[in-house]
């Protein structure tokens, strides 16, 4: 029997007086573990702190971060156990589902006001459904998705009550799997039974990854039309409006979207991005204007908003020259440099990022005194940086070093980036038109194949060939960490049978500290440090015998 | 800074009063609950009982009647979610009974709910459980001592909500949908109720079916007997 005499219970509400009576309400149910936070930013530290089973949230929670975006980065920080249950209090029972493209959904909402015994029904029947459903979404966590697929089966068999719930997670792991065939006829199937919104959408993310953008495009229209809420259709019609081609009917897809949730800052990001597409930059400015506002009170809100805000000022000042709104302009844009470096004082290459944008910014309000400025403090930066940019950031960047007449410094930037990036074929073929030095691409692409190769020898357990083809790779392109983090894994492997065994584990050795300055933040630092490690124990251990 | 689309203001203000407003309810309960424990009148045979019945079905009714306001305000610009779904139909009615618990125990009525446990069905839970809980409501409001919530399966799926209470007035059976016409200041009675629910019985469909409502009188309690249809 379920009782919650033994769960540790958090409320997070704005309104005293209700949080208070939620707590009544619960010891009223036989729970005495409470506590009560009336905002986002306490809840997060009440979790750091201790490990709640329920967290009841009201999803308006004044000033700062609402409700779902508490569970947001909850679930990113992972602060929330797999186990604890999130119930989101709303206004209204039609709220639900609003939102659209959202990742993290709550166990269950529950609409003000209720009563204790409705509250106790809830939080059953969410416990319940996470418990029965834990030996899947624990498969899906471990990406098991074959175990998950199971695991699902077993479940809808023994527990009728969650068949769809099972189905959905068969179908996502299905396509994890890239098992296209088999998650289309999944999703075919559940709708000729009942037309199930998820389901529908379902065929038409398979058809859209089949490349059938005609088919998907059916489909998704026929969504927004039947169901003009389910906003995640939108997102998905303006996707496959762009694959064909069609990013003047994507914007209008997307704006549809937000005119029915504003505050989604990844789908105003989108139109933001669809509409510098279009050269509509007084969208763009808009779109980009709106995510910073929207995420001004998120910890995930990123540089890119920033960044690209900038740009769209700075377009539409050089393409509305004589306008009187002008002024108003820069001075925007200033403040949003400011509140830029501010904010990521810390994150270097967003640093240079946006001196660059400064630098172009500059140019188009013609100030040649601050072109110079912020292009050498720029490089300056860029010298001394360690770190690496993402290849849409190198690319941003050196477009607009080259649109300042820096060509130098934007081949430099290239270059690391083609470097860093050579097994991204689209990344490559992309960038290969803002360089003059067509021996670069080539040299890349050498290193590519040999990386490929090493590769295959890894998997058939030849780290002999391996190690050769990593090397050949790893000195046409020294600087691509994926390739040196590859080849010390294959120079481990190899000492093991070899008989220089100190001599290889030198050169791993040798190979990894060229690295040492990778950042924390790089999603590789967790791969080089256990490659470290591992050195330097089977080191200390061959030296001492 | 922000920019929002025109219709969307009204909205906006709508949903936030509805908020307030359902805040300010959720303070009336809760203070009213506090008085009767702080004074020991939660005896279910006192006097006060039958007026503490009355406040709470009367906040009950105003709590309903914001929601479907708003939802139908919602309808109307395109604005209202719609997600259909399998739910399992004696868990989902038994819910709707666990919200008016307090109200059917002060009234005394005895509610049953005659729904096979196994049963799933295919709904949008959220609309639907705003008219089951008005219909039950009213229910509750006229019948005398007991209400049967039944379910049957013909083609299709249908709710019944039986009371044994006086029956609907033959007008208003007579409108047969047109339910805006039943309004009458004199008897309270709005008509938004069951046109609410007939706009959500007919948001389901399926194939080529529109689910639809049906008021009777009669039914197993020989009372009113309401009926949503569900293709």
């Amino acid at each position: 029997m379920f009782t919650l005499a033994n769960k540790n219970t958090l409320i997070i509400e704005d309104f005293t007086v209700f949080a208070r009576s939620v707590k009544t309400m619960l010891y009223s149910l036989g729970n005495q573990s409470v506590e009560i936070v009336s905002n986002a930013e306490d809840a997060i530290q009440a979790c750091r702190v201790k490990k709640f089973d329920i967290l009841l949230s009201d999803y308006n929670l004044g000033e700062s971060k609402d409700g779902q975006q508490l569970l947001e980065e909850l679930m990113v920080f992972g602060l929330l156990s797999p186990k604890c249950i999130f119930i989101m209090l709303t206004a209204e029972n039609t709220s639900t589902m609003v939102m659209g493209a959202i990742e993290h959904q709550p166990d269950n909402y529950i609409a003000k006001p209720f009563t204790a015994a409705l509250l106790k029904s809830r939080i059953t029947k969410a416990v319940d459904k996470k418990e029965t459903l834990s030996s899947i979404t624990q498969n899906m966590d471990k990406k098991n998705w074959l175990e998950a697929i199971n695991q699902s089966r077993l479940t809808a068999s023994e527990n009728p009550k969650y068949r769809m719930s099972c189905l959905r997670s068969e179908f996502k792991c299905l396509k994890k799997l890239n098992k296209l065939d088999d998650a289309l006829n999944l999703s075919l199937k559940i709708i000729a039974e009942r037309e199930v919104p998820w389901a529908l959408q379902a065929v038409g993310e398979i058809y859209f990854l089949q490349k059938k953008y005609d088919k998907a495009v059916g489909v998704f229209k026929n969504m927004t039309k039947k169901y003009p809420m389910n906003l995640e259709a939108y997102d998905c019609l303006a996707q496959t409006q762009i694959a064909l081609g069609q990013s003047i009917d994507a914007q209008e897809t997307i704006n549809t979207a937000i005119t029915k949730a504003p505050k989604i800052v990844k789908r105003q990001k989108t139109l933001g991005s669809i509409a510098e597409e279009n050269k509509d930059f007084n969208t763009m400015s808009n779109a980009f204007r709106q995510a910073i506002y929207q995420g001004k009170h998120s910890a995930l809100s990123s540089p890119d908003e920033y960044v690209k805000l900038t740009y769209g000022l700075k377009n539409l000042i050089s393409h509305n020259g004589r306008d009187l709104s002008k002024d108003k302009l820069v001075v925007e844009a200033e403040q949003t440099f400011k509140q830029l470096e501010s904010k990521f004082k810390n994150d270097t290459g967003t640093i240079i990022r946006s001196n660059v944008a400064h630098a172009a910014f500059s140019k188009a309000i013609k100030n040649k005194e601050d072109i110079d400025k912020y292009s050498n403090h720029a490089k300056k930066i860029f010298d001394d940086f360690e770190g690496v940019l993402s290849p849409q950031v190198s690319l941003e960047i050196s477009k607009s070093l080259n649109e300042i007449g820096e060509t130098d410094f934007a081949e430099a930037i290239i270059k690391e980036a083609i470097q860093q990036n050579l097994d991204d074929k689209d990344f490559i073929k992309q960038i290969s038109n803002f360089t003059q030095d067509k021996n670069l691409i080539q040299n890349c692409k050498k290193a590519a194949q040999h990386n490929e190769k090493a590769i295959f020898y890894f998997s058939k357990n030849d780290f002999e060939s391996a190690t050769e083809y990593f090397k050949k790779a790893s000195t046409i392109s020294p600087k691509n960490i994926n390739i040196a983090l590859n080849y010390t894994q294959a120079l481990l492997k190899l000492s093991k049978k070899s008989k220089n065994k100190i001599d290889i584990l030198h050169s791993a050795s040798d190979k990894l500290s060229e690295l040492n300055r990778m950042e924390t933040s790089d999603s590789r630092y967790a791969r080089y440090s256990e490659l470290n490690r591992l050195t330097q124990i089977m080191l200390s251990n061959s030296t001492l015998r | 800074m922000t920019t929002q689309p025109k219709n969307d203001y009204f909205s906006l203000v709508l949903a936030s009063t509805v908020h307030d407003m359902k805040n300010s309810l959720a303070m009336l309960g809760q203070s009213l609950n506090h008085i009767l424990d702080e004074h020991n009148l939660n005896d279910p045979s006192s006097k006060i009982q039958k007026d503490v019945g009355i406040v709470q079905y009367e906040s009950n009714r105003v709590n309903n009647g914001l929601m479907q306001l708003l939802a139908l305000y919602k309808l109307e610009n395109e604005q209202l979610p719609f997600s259909p779904s399998y739910h399992n139909l004696f868990e989902f009615i038994e819910e709707q009974t666990i919200i008016l618990a307090q109200l059917l125990e002060a009234k005394n009525i005895n509610c049953e709910i005659c729904v096979d446990e196994s049963l799933d069905a295919f709904f949008d839970a959220n609309l639907l459980a705003i008219v089951i809980e008005n219909i039950l409501g009213n229910a509750i409001r006229y019948s005398k001592s007991k209400i049967i919530i039944s379910s049957k399966i013909e083609d299709h799926l249908v709710i019944q909500i039986n009371d044994d209470g006086m029956g609907y007035p033959e007008k208003m059976i007579d409108l047969e949908g047109d339910y805006m016409l039943g309004i009458n200041q004199s008897t309270g009675s709005t008509g938004l109720g069951l046109f609410f629910a007939k706009q959500i019985a007919s948001m389901h469909q399926n194939k080529s079916k529109t689910g639809y409502i049906v008021l009777k009188n009669g039914g197993q309690l020989n009372g009113g007997l309401f009926e949503i249809h569900i293709p």
